[in-house]
């Protein structure tokens, strides 16, 4: 090791670096820095004919070779300073990220998942809109459903993939853009939920607040029983009926009960068909049920093992046949 | 063709390589390198490499303190720089096996 001096012009020329590398965390500057007086010195000693270079420009190499980003501008007041504050944090998690190979891996796998985000949070914006704009409709809002929903659709797609291609991307637009990205990622689960609760209803409603997902309705009032009756106007049993999507369309769960007399003085249990494979179904109609006793033991009404399943009261006893239509008439729909 | 432009794609492991053979402070291995033939390696690219290797774990670090000047910070090699520099001296080999291949050839 050298013996040398450390001059004031050395001093001056360190104090000039750690100025140009103030942006950096502390730690990081005096890491950097450390023994730069004395390895100077030591050069300095060595070449006496050397000149101190420009200590920005030293700083700029500094940085660059220890994979360090360059100096960022900074900018006066509080937000500036503040959004100062995130880049720099950020970038902090960048250059830590980088410097792990395997969260540098994931990084990168998740960098290419981006163009799929782009799309996610366009249908997000785009169910908030339905949702505002009160263009529900149909029974599934996963994708649009009319003309209209699929061009807001369609416009939210291209705005969004435009904004991740870092097209259409105008001052002031950025900060928009981080919030949009957060809202969305909020507002994702609570969206899913939403489509999913919607999907495959069999039955339509204006209000979100009053769903009951079990049971059929007519206009507002619960269906209890369905009879159905054949071409021929008679009375049909065993029917099993589905909605569209092949789901057992069903007026009852297992406990449910109502009034097993017409005045309503005692109460009855509905009681399920049987299947060949063994299962009991409860879309089998028209529904049986069965009388009621009360467990003491329990607590509980519990239906009577005594009592037999019986019919229900059909509205009608007969309805008018089904004929085909007379000539040159067609039924209009 | 420039050799400070090749220069900064081996500062690596031309810093790995000295540091291998004998630890040392930033100057140290700045002289060292230029010693062996690199005469054009700036102070801060070395010193700016030296932290780098460091952050990454390819290095240890350990201050001296000295009586008549500052104190110096000695640089390592590790484990983890041995199997760095073993698998640079590789990639090096057979580039540079290529490159003479593909320059005699022509």
């Amino acid at each position: 090791m050298t013996t040398s001096t450390v001059t004031p012009e050395i001093v001056t020329f360190a104090q000039g670096v750690r100025a140009a590398l103030a942006d950096l965390p502390a730690d990081e500057v005096d890491d950097l820095t450390e023994g730069l007086e004395a390895d100077l010195a030591e050069a300095y000693a060595e070449d006496l004919q050397r000149e101190l270079p420009d200590p920005a420009a030293y700083a700029a190499e500094l940085r660059l070779a220890a994979g360090l980003p360059v100096r960022s501008k900074s900018k006066q007041g509080l937000l500036s300073g503040l959004g100062d504050g995130l880049r720099d944090t950020k970038r902090d998690i960048g250059i830590a990220i980088r410097r792990n190979p395997a969260l540098a891996g994931i990084a990168d796998f998740l960098a290419t998942l981006r163009p799929a985000w782009w799309l996610v949070r366009a249908w997000v914006a785009y169910e908030v809109a339905i949702h505002l704009i009160g263009a529900v409709n149909g029974n599934s809002l996963w994708l649009p459903t009319d003309l209209l929903q699929w061009l807001v659709l369609t416009a939210f797609v291209v705005v969004s993939v435009q904004w991740g291609r870092g097209r259409w991307r105008f001052r002031g637009l950025a900060p928009a853009i981080v919030v949009g990205n957060v809202v969305a990622a909020v507002l994702l689960i609570p969206m899913i939920s939403a489509a999913e609760s919607h999907s495959g209803d069999v039955y339509y409603t204006d209000s979100f607040e009053e769903q009951d997902l079990t049971g059929v309705y007519l206009n507002g009032e619960t269906v209890t029983n369905i009879f159905a009756y054949g071409p021929d106007g008679k009375l049909l049993k065993g029917i099993q009926l589905f909605n569209e999507d092949g789901k057992p369309l069903t007026t009852s769960v297992p406990g449910g009960n109502g009034c097993l007399d017409p005045d309503c003085n005692e109460n009855g249990f509905w009681t399920p068909s049987y299947l060949e494979t063994g299962q009991t179904a409860w879309n089998v109609f028209p529904m049986q049920m069965v009388g009621m006793i009360f467990n003491e033991q329990t607590g509980m009404d519990e239906p009577d093992p005594a009592a037999k399943a019986q019919d229900r009261e059909p509205p009608f006893v007969k309805v008018p046949a089904v004929v085909t239509a007379p000539k040159g008439e067609k039924p209009t729909p | 063709m420039d050799a400070t432009q090749l220069l900064k794609g081996v500062l690596d492991v031309a810093v790995l390589a000295v540091v291998e053979d004998e630890d040392g402070y930033g100057y140290d291995v700045v002289r060292r390198l230029r010693a062996g033939g690199l005469e054009e390696v700036g102070d801060a690219s070395v010193y700016g490499t030296l932290r780098r290797l460091y952050t990454a774990g390819a290095l240890t670090s350990y201050v001296v303190p000295s009586e008549e000047g500052p104190h110096r910070k000695y640089y390592g090699i590790n484990a983890q720089g041995r199997t760095m520099l073993d698998v640079q001296r590789k990639v090096w080999n057979e580039f540079s096996t290529t490159m003479n291949n593909l320059l005699e050839a022509s």
